[in-house]
């Protein structure tokens, strides 16, 4: 992120950054499902997945109001940012998974499962909040009929994901020991040269977006996953979730969406300025999270379990 | 050789299907997408390497006709610059052979 801001000329091109990004999703979904496939489906389980999509609902509605009362964004803007914060960061989940593991806790493979039910309920939300505003929205010119559902419900992080969770979960540990050299063993280092990607972009994307950013939307970009955190904690501690399993969804709430819900929004709402939504998310609240959020989500997470 | 007009739209990657459903409707025979590296627009530099969702990308979209198509696929695509990112521009070209457009 350094050298980006310092305008380093380094960079991962784009088609290996994809690809990294699709390895990426596909090694967690297969480890999600071989974890699942352990374990019966309990209700306790169910519930967690129920808990993932009513926050992805409501965090969206809590962010648009923050935004309108906080910041100067119009309507439409403060819906589409809105929609990114109730969706998730399948890289900081990543990172997440990573960092719980290395704090000698265990988590559940169904929080993948989760991840991949909350991309899509905020879109949904946000799209209702930018409606309220007048009468019913036209719909953009040259649209198609499917186009956004297809975008929405289909785009590839949750084709990966969630093809690679059933896979994961029909085959189980044997079926899946040939690829565990691939999709285990590498993990690490993929997710390292990732996460320089990642870095370079949200760099690159600061420095081309701060001058749309105003002090107070800044400030939001911290203190929103920090506020979805809290009401995460709550219903992990409600939930009585163990503290592996709650710090990923911790993450999960707190993390904004900027892959999937950027793509979304360029479809329903066009007029939104991407270099509000996608700076916010990408360029802010990505390496807060990494960085300062994460280990925030993981004590949060001991807390509520009760090993704090 | 023929005078036509040749339309070339830049235009943000995820609205570049409605564009070329737009050129389509207005009986084009052909266009072609070429993908942008970086620009500089609404007081913004971008660049494909930022987004990894590639949804800030634009593309470039190029196509040639005669003058009642072009002018039909302008109106469907004024429409479509209302809320997208993107300009478009006309101009006359000649063509060798005005039989395959």
């Amino acid at each position: 992120m350094v050298a980006a801001l310092l305008r380093s000329q380094m960079s991962v091109p784009e088609s290996i950054a994809k690809g990294l990004a699709i390895y990426l999703m596909m090694a967690i979904g297969l480890k999600g499902g071989v974890e699942m496939s352990k374990n019966p489906l309990t209700m306790d389980i169910m519930l967690v997945l129920l808990a993932g999509i009513v926050l992805s609902f409501l965090i969206p509605l809590l962010a648009f109001i923050a935004l309108r009362l906080t910041t100067k964004l119009d309507r439409i803007d403060a819906a589409a940012t809105a929609a990114h914060y109730g969706s998730i960061s399948i890289v900081t989940f990543v990172a997440a998974t990573e960092a719980v593991r290395l704090s000698g806790l265990d988590s559940g493979g169904h929080l993948v499962a989760v991840a991949a039910l909350m991309e899509t309920p905020a879109i949904i939300t946000a799209l209702f909040l930018a409606s309220r505003g007048g009468a019913r929205r036209e719909p953009v010119a040259g649209s198609e009929q499917g186009e956004l559902v297809r975008e929405v419900f289909l785009n590839a992080s949750i084709v990966v994901l969630v093809g690679a969770l059933a896979i994961g979960w029909i085959a189980g540990e044997e079926g899946t020991a040939s690829v565990q050299p691939f999709f285990v063993d590498l993990f690490q280092g993929v997710l390292c040269l990732f996460l320089l990607d990642m870095g370079l972009s949200a760099g690159r994307g600061l420095r081309q977006g701060w001058r749309q950013l105003s002090v107070p939307t800044v400030g939001f970009g911290i203190y929103m996953p920090l506020i979805s955190a809290g009401i995460a904690a709550a219903i992990a501690g409600l939930l009585g979730m163990p503290a592996g399993d709650a710090a990923l969804l911790i993450t999960l709430t707190a993390s904004a969406s900027y892959i999937a819900v950027p793509a979304a929004m360029r479809l329903a709402l066009p007029e939104a300025k991407p270099s509000i939504y996608l700076t916010l998310s990408l360029g802010v609240t990505f390496p807060f999270n990494v960085t300062i959020g994460i280990p925030i989500y993981i004590y949060l997470a001991l807390l509520v379990a009760g090993q704090g | 050789m023929t005078k036509h007009l040749r339309i070339e739209l830049i235009v943000e990657r995820m609205a570049h299907k409605r564009a070329c459903r737009d050129l389509e409707t207005a009986g084009l025979t052909g266009y072609t997408v070429l993908p942008a590296m970086a620009g500089f627009g609404g007081s913004k530099r971008w660049n494909r390497d930022t987004d990894l969702s590639a949804s800030g990308d634009m593309v470039v979209i190029i196509s040639v006709g005669d003058e009642e198509k072009v002018r039909s696929a302008m109106t469907e695509i004024g429409d479509l610059l209302g809320a997208h990112i993107g300009i478009v521009t006309v101009s006359e070209v000649e063509v060798l052979r005005p039989g395959r457009f």
